[in-house]
């Protein structure tokens, strides 16, 4: 009987670790850099920036954002368009979030065209300028900025017809 | 009987085990791969593999589609003049952002960057990844915020579509993916650089082609259209304003209508009767307001 109990526990253990491990669903951030919003709205306050690589763990979803927790126990919600469902999370349990790769990570990483791709081809065209290209990379809308210029404009939430 | 209950019980623990175990062995084996020197055989291996991931432009990743859209940009920035005006361009920024909060695809790379061509010629063009160009002529062709919105989100559908991407000879991609898929070093070696250069190129000319010559396929430009009434719309903007902008391009007798987007897209007329089905759909189409005209109409006194 108490063999018996033993592998009982043992059995419920392992599975329970596998179950958790399939339900906690890890998600990488694919864009150089994106807000971790309040609130599920692209101009809700910024709580912090995630950089491209990042993985962060799915809590919930709705309407294309998701609801997830950072590394640092952070929790709000980035927006579908800026993260990828990461392959096997089944290995979540043994490792840390941050030193996980996926095969294609390995395949991709820092790799195909990149700035490296990039010199080489400025190298050979020097007619080509890439100076109004990191100009126009400097423009940014705040959320503030988005916010007011919804509202005043009463488009989005603050529109009559929606 | 409790023995073979007991046997079922320690097969199906191994059996789990083994599956976690292996799990594990993938995850090592796949960091290990990226630390160490490689046999030709295991490098063979890693071509299957990402062959196996990568065969189309789908597979092209964020960043792979950042720069190349950066180059593409600075292709047609080479060939037109920019219209540097500051208030103008942080307007038109905003308008655009607005849409592309509410298309199919709000976050890019590097995010959705919008800039002004100073010329007559009445064009707007799309690079991936977000890198969007609406020339002088075009916008002198806007009454209202609304008619500017749809021809951003007009552009905005080409890149949440990847219509840029799609324009690329799949042969060129396979070819990359292979030399990537090769390369195990973190940096490229010259013969592999040189190569990939080359490839990029031609990537760069397939998509500049259509964006400067030949225009998109037609299908594209139609889906474009949908995807401006269905972004505007969501935004809240009237989607009519696709439709007048197309009206003044339909009777053009200007010497524009030999350029830009009268050569590149297909015929204003097939365009404004697709674009009509589209509208007469839409359950509720939301109503133009002063406030936006007006705030349109002081953006646009830096034009002159």
């Amino acid at each position: 009987m108490k063999k018996k109990s033993r592998f009982k526990l043992l059995l419920c253990t392992v599975l329970v670790v596998f179950v958790v491990v399939l339900v906690a669903e890890t998600l990488i951030v694919k864009v150089q850099a994106t807000n971790l919003r309040k609130e599920p709205k692209f101009y809700s306050p910024t709580l912090a920036v995630l950089k491209a690589g990042e993985n962060v763990e799915k809590i919930s979803s709705q309407a294309g954002w998701y609801k997830v927790k950072t590394s640092k126990g952070l929790e709000g919600w980035v927006h579908s368009s800026a993260v990828k469902t990461k392959k096997f999370t089944l290995l979540a349990m043994d490792k840390s979030l941050k030193t996980q790769a996926t095969a294609d990570e390995v395949a991709l990483a820092g790799k195909g065209f990149n700035k490296q791709v990039e010199e080489k081809y400025k190298a050979k065209h020097s007619e080509i300028n890439f100076a109004w290209v990191d100009r126009m990379l400097k423009i940014k809308v705040t959320p503030k900025q988005l916010e007011k210029f919804l509202r005043d404009g009463k488009l989005g939430e603050f529109g009559g017809e929606q | 009987m409790r023995a073979s209950k007991l046997k079922i019980r320690v097969s199906s623990l191994i059996i789990i085990t083994v599956v976690l175990i292996s799990c594990a062995s993938i995850q090592e084996g796949v960091e290990a791969i990226s630390k160490i020197r490689l046999s030709s055989s295991d490098k063979e291996a890693i071509v299957k593999t990402a062959k196996a991931l990568r065969n189309s432009f789908a597979d092209i990743s964020e960043e792979e589609e950042y720069y190349i859209g950066r180059a593409v940009s600075a292709f047609i920035i080479s060939k037109y003049p920019v219209f540097q005006n500051g208030a103008l361009a942080r307007y038109i920024n905003i308008v655009g952002n607005t849409v592309a909060i509410y298309s199919n695809r709000p976050e890019t790379y590097a995010g959705y960057h919008f800039l002004i061509l100073d010329t007559e010629d009445v064009n707007a063009m799309a690079a991936p990844g977000g890198f969007i160009f609406i020339t002088r002529g075009l916008l002198k062709r806007c009454n209202d915020e609304d008619m500017l919105a749809a021809i951003l989100a007009h552009e905005v559908g080409h890149v949440s579509a990847k219509h840029g991407l799609r324009s690329i000879k799949k042969s060129r991609l396979i070819d990359a993916f292979k030399i990537i898929g090769l390369e195990t070093a973190k940096k490229f070696g010259p013969e592999k650089l040189a190569q990939l250069t080359t490839i990029f190129e031609n990537i760069l000319g397939d998509i500049a082609e259509k964006l400067i010559e030949r225009g998109y396929d037609r299908k594209y430009e139609y889906e474009a259209d949908k995807l401006s009434v269905e972004f505007g719309t969501r935004t809240g903007y009237d989607p009519n304003g696709l439709l007048d902008f197309l009206e003044t391009m339909k009777d053009d007798s200007s010497g524009a209508s030999k350029k830009g987007w009268f050569k590149t897209h297909p015929s204003a007329k097939d365009r404004i009767d697709k674009v009509k089905k589209e509208v007469n759909s839409l359950k509720a189409v939301p109503q133009r307001e002063a406030v936006r005209t007006n705030r349109f109409k002081r953006a646009m006194k830096n034009l002159k």
